[in-house]
């Protein structure tokens, strides 16, 4: 594929973290590297385990193919193949390829002389990842509270899990997560606008400037974050919602066995009302 | 000039004022924000569990229907738990009951022999301090002049009758007195009519009879009497359409807020959660669900008329300081046996050494030959402790 | 290895306070409130904080925010017997909620929902009016009115919530109420009611536009901070010319996965995710109980749901069974 106009002054040597100048090229627009092939080897693997497992089912329906974990008398053993095996399999070839791919990102950042913020921003994604599927069944000991892969079968392995407390929209950390994805999402709708309102003005208007960005926002809320605090600040509220839809998770459990709402006793029970 | 920051001599004295260093702001903020956290946090992380959980499956692996429970709760749940011994069998031949006291109304068929055993063991489930002045006048044993009395010979016939016509719900384990009473006069888990808030009154909306704190509802915002409506009242339960596309089904997110308290005390009186008895990708789909959802079925009905037809019955003979805060008698509900247990008494039948507690045919009279009651041959079946919680329905790997 | 990675701001350096671009001739207000410097906002932003511009707009739809939030809280503290401490023990729990179905859309006294409408009324015109000042705001500032058309379509998922569906379904008890455990409640008691919203496909789609635009926000913003060395923050400086913070930036995405934004486009990509969650979400909502009264048996006929093998032999409704009790 050919390369961009301006490509070839950053396509140079060096940067990698394993394997040195060996794996240090391009394919097509992909760069390779150490962890370019460990990345497809494990999303391969773990694309034709998936294929193996969906091929068991009685069903190739994309919606309602499932892969699920072993059943909770498993412990943290393994399993056999037909019997969630193959779950944990695919776990293994997930983790690995999403951790092939941060590491391969780091290596990218090195070679552009870059910060390390998307490798870290997407840490938190595979912690979130890692979270549901081994930290949680490893604290409650057993692979079995996982959840499984399909589309509409890991809905309702959600949707009985929260049920498993009663009522999960009272669980404080959920409700943390759920206001950051929310926010995230006002956040974003409210940069990308004033950027392209900016840059695409009314008619018969020049382009506008930061500082036109700014004034709109001090006008509107008497406040303007400024062109770099919006990136900060996105970033934070992006990385919290994982953050905390992970603790969310983490505490159903091995932390909460009763129903959601009954934790907040503790704030009924305040010894200033008491 | 103002974008330099480094110099020297008048220049470096230019870009000290300004600077901002925030000196004076950040550790103020700082402290109140950790302190502030730190007091917030160790209230609210003091209730709360930790590893190792234990779990029960109760469905296909990876659908997520388990139950999850604290092992510590459970065996302090279980150890507080103390089943009486019950007394040797009584011979049924002998002079009945109905011969040789006067005033039974019940219990008439019993021997002597077998009526003694049973006022003694009720004595022991229900009154064991009090004993039998609580209910007699041990002057006159016959007198129904206690109120106590009263409730006590219909409370009989409601155990009989959950015995013999209940069975859907309590299946052979049955019922005693003991299941509820647990050796208090009053049973520990019943409830009366709520009066709601206290509220202001005139033109604000304070009588949505939601939206408070309730234990009874897990402290959630839900509607905080699931009982009258379900329990005493026959209302709706089943909210849910079950067609794809709107037909005729009118229920409102309010009736389904009524349901989802009333699922909420079932799940807090059996200590389960709601994949206990549902696969909640869909609560009404029957096929879905577990065959345990077919015995609440039975248990709200069953409720209902103990409720109806033996608790309201006895509305003018309770004492005012036996009732309510509106005047009204005392009531059942699920916890009122289950106690926090999937099973009263986890399981363990008391009924089985007390066959006069298992039919309503004791208050008929029969001819000379002796009651063709079931005999007592059998030990008493106990099912050993699961303090690990319901078993799962199917060995999940074989 | 431990290296500065620009996520908060180390040295403030104060100039001059901006007061904005010229204000138009022609209007009444001018622009309130004189700004100033704040240490902690600068640590992550801007340390400008103010002026701002009232408006006539800004103006009444503060005044009917205000109005709905003091019927709201009033109610509350009502429902309490105005005893200030359960006040605040019980605010998450405390509800100001829509009439009974009973009423349908009639307007039923005060007590009894007529001030959930109220409020209602109240907000609503407090956010239109919000609109306004957004869009009036954009064009005085002679910027385009994309901000305006996102708020646009959050406000349809406001609507649809708690006008358009009411509406069609013929009660106000449909509604969400006030609150913030109960509207929790409400949303639990949605999916109860409708045969579980997981099932509902632009839920589906309004999620994963939720996390879309999460994912979004991480990958954006964690691309510009990490090309800031090279002034990627200055984003309409990129779009009008392209500096090397953008080549690195887009080269490090297309390295990655193939293909990268500009920088321009990929605030649209931004704009577009951020739009489409809640105009998805609002029309999974509308058809909800309108045109669909069960999701998952609607699933069911539309090949969605997983097949898991029996655990329990046949299961049957009791209701059904012959001399089965009421």
């Amino acid at each position: 594929m050919a390369m961009l106009s301006f490509e070839g002054k950053y396509r140079v040597r060096g940067g990698t973290l394993v394997g040195g100048d060996l794996f240090d090229f391009w394919w097509g627009p992909f760069y390779v590297g150490f962890f370019g092939v460990t990345t497809v080897f494990f999303s391969l693997l773990g694309t034709l385990l998936i294929l193996y497992g969906a091929s068991l089912g009685h069903t190739w329906n994309v919606w309602r193919i499932n892969i699920a974990p072993p059943d909770l008398s498993y412990g943290l053993a393994f399993a056999p193949i037909k019997e969630g095996g193959l779950w944990q399999a695919i776990t293994i070839c997930a983790i690995g390829a999403f951790c092939s791919w941060a590491l391969r990102q780091v290596e990218i950042s090195r070679k552009l002389g870059m910060g390390y913020h998307v490798p870290f921003a997407f840490s938190v994604a595979i912690f979130a990842y890692v979270a549901l599927e081994v930290i949680r069944p490893v604290l409650m000991g057993s692979w079995g509270y996982a959840f499984p892969y399909g589309i509409l079968s890991h809905l309702d392995w959600v949707s009985n899990t929260g049920y498993q407390y009663l009522h999960f929209h009272y669980n404080p950390a959920h409700m943390l997560a759920v206001s950051f994805f929310f926010t995230t999402t006002l956040a974003l709708s409210l940069h990308g606008s004033l950027v392209l309102s900016a840059a695409n003005p009314a008619k018969g208007e020049a382009m506008k400037t930061a500082e036109h960005e700014n004034t709109f926002f001090r006008d509107i809320i008497g406040y303007s974050i400024g062109t770099l605090g919006i990136h900060r600040l996105g970033l934070f509220l992006a990385l919290s919602a994982g953050f905390w839809s992970a603790i969310c998770i983490i505490i159903s459990g091995p932390f909460w066995t009763a129903g959601w709402p009954a934790w907040w006793g503790w704030w009924l029970n305040l010894p200033i009302w008491k | 000039m103002t974008d330099k920051i480094e110099g020297e001599g008048d220049d470096a004295k230019m870009v000290s004022d300004k600077v901002d260093t925030g000196k004076g702001v950040l550790f103020p903020v700082a402290l109140v924000v950790v302190a502030g956290g730190t007091l917030l946090g160790i209230s609210a992380l003091r209730g709360m569990d930790r590893p190792p959980v234990v779990g029960v499956q109760r469905g296909f692996r990876g659908t997520a229907m388990d139950q999850i429970y604290n092992p510590r709760t459970i065996n302090a749940l279980a150890s507080q738990l103390k089943i009486p011994k019950s007394l040797p069998p009584a011979s049924p031949d002998g002079i009945k009951a109905a011969v040789a006291y006067k005033n039974v109304q019940v219990l008439k068929n019993l021997s002597v022999a077998q009526f003694t055993r049973l006022m003694v063991s009720l004595t022991n489930w229900v009154a064991p301090k009090q004993g039998c002045a609580y209910c007699h006048n041990v002057a006159n044993m016959a007198w129904d002049g206690l109120y106590t009395k009263v409730v006590a010979r219909r409370m009989i016939q409601m155990t009989q009758n959950i015995n013999q016509n209940w069975q859907s719900h309590v299946q052979n384990v049955g019922v005693t007195c003991y299941t509820c009473h647990g050796g208090n006069p009053v049973p520990k888990n019943i409830w009366f009519n709520s009066p709601g808030q206290i509220a202001a009154t005139g033109a604000a909306e304070t009588q949505t009879a939601m939206a408070h704190p309730s234990g009874v509802i897990n402290d959630s915002s839900l509607p905080y009497d699931p009982f009258t409506p379900y329990l005493e009242q026959a209302s709706d339960i089943r909210v849910q359409g079950t067609t794809a596309l709107p037909t005729d089904n009118l229920h409102s997110i309010k009736q389904t807020e009524g349901t989802y308290a009333l699922m909420i005390h079932f799940g807090q009186a059996l200590g389960v959660n709601c994949t206990y008895c549902h696969n909640t990708e869909s609560f009404g789909d029957w096929s879905r669900s577990s065959p345990a959802r077919v015995n609440a079925w039975y248990g709200i009905r069953m409720v209902r008329d103990v409720n109806n037809a033996y608790m309201n019955s006895l509305h003018d003979v309770f004492p005012a300081y036996r009732k309510g805060e509106l005047g009204d008698n005392a009531k059942v509900n699920c916890t009122t046996c289950h106690q926090g247990l999937f099973k009263p008494l986890y399981g363990v039948s008391m009924v089985q050494t007390f066959p006069e507690l298992r039919t309503t045919q004791t208050a008929v009279l029969a001819s000379a030959t002796p009651s063709a009651a079931p005999t007592l041959a059998e030990a008493p079946a106990a099912p050993p402790m699961q303090p690990a919680g319901p078993t799962p329905a199917t060995a999940p790997h074989s | 290895m431990a290296e500065y990675q620009n996520i908060f701001t180390r040295l403030q350096v104060r100039g001059p306070l901006y007061a904005g671009t010229p204000i138009e001739a022609h209007t009444a207000f001018s622009r309130s409130s004189a700004p100033r410097f704040s240490h902690l906002f600068g640590r992550l932003g801007d340390a400008q904080v103010g002026p701002i511009y009232l408006g006539i707009s800004g103006l009444a739809a503060l005044i009917c925010g205000f109005i709905a939030f003091e019927i709201i809280g009033l109610n509350m503290w009502a429902s309490v017997g105005w005893d200030p401490v359960q006040f605040l023990r019980q605010l998450p729990w405390l509800a100001l909620e829509p009439p009974a179905p009973a009423y349908g859309l009639r307007i039923p006294p005060l007590a009894e929902g007529g001030w959930w409408l109220l409020a209602g009324f109240f907000l609503t015109a407090s956010i239109l009016l919000w609109w306004t000042r957004i869009y009036l705001r954009a064009r005085a500032l002679g910027l385009g009115s994309h901000t305006a058309w996102a708020f646009a379509a959050a406000i349809w998922l406001y609507l649809v919530l708690g006008f358009i569906r009411p509406l069609l379904m013929g009660s106000w008890a449909e509604a969400v109420p006030f609150g913030i455990f109960p509207h929790l409640d409400w949303t639990a008691a949605f999916s109860l009611r409708y045969g579980n919203l997981f099932y509902n496909p632009f839920h589906m789609l309004s999620i994963v536009f939720l996390y879309g635009s999460t994912l979004l926000f991480a990958m954006h913003g964690a691309t510009v901070l990490a090309t800031s060395r090279y002034g990627a923050e200055r984003e309409l400086e990129q779009i009008a010319d392209r500096g090397t913070a953008f080549e690195r930036g887009g080269l490090f995405w297309r390295w990655t996965m193939g293909f990268c934004a500009s920088a321009e486009s990929i605030h649209r990509w931004a704009w577009w995710f951020a739009v489409l969650c809640p105009l998805t979400g609002g029309i999974g909502i509308l058809l909800t109980g309108t045109v669909v009264d069960n999701w998952y048996i609607w699933g069911q006929h539309h090949g969605l749901v997983p097949d898991y093998p029996a655990t329990w032999g046949p299961v049957v409704d009791p209701a059904t069974l012959p001399g089965a009790p009421k």
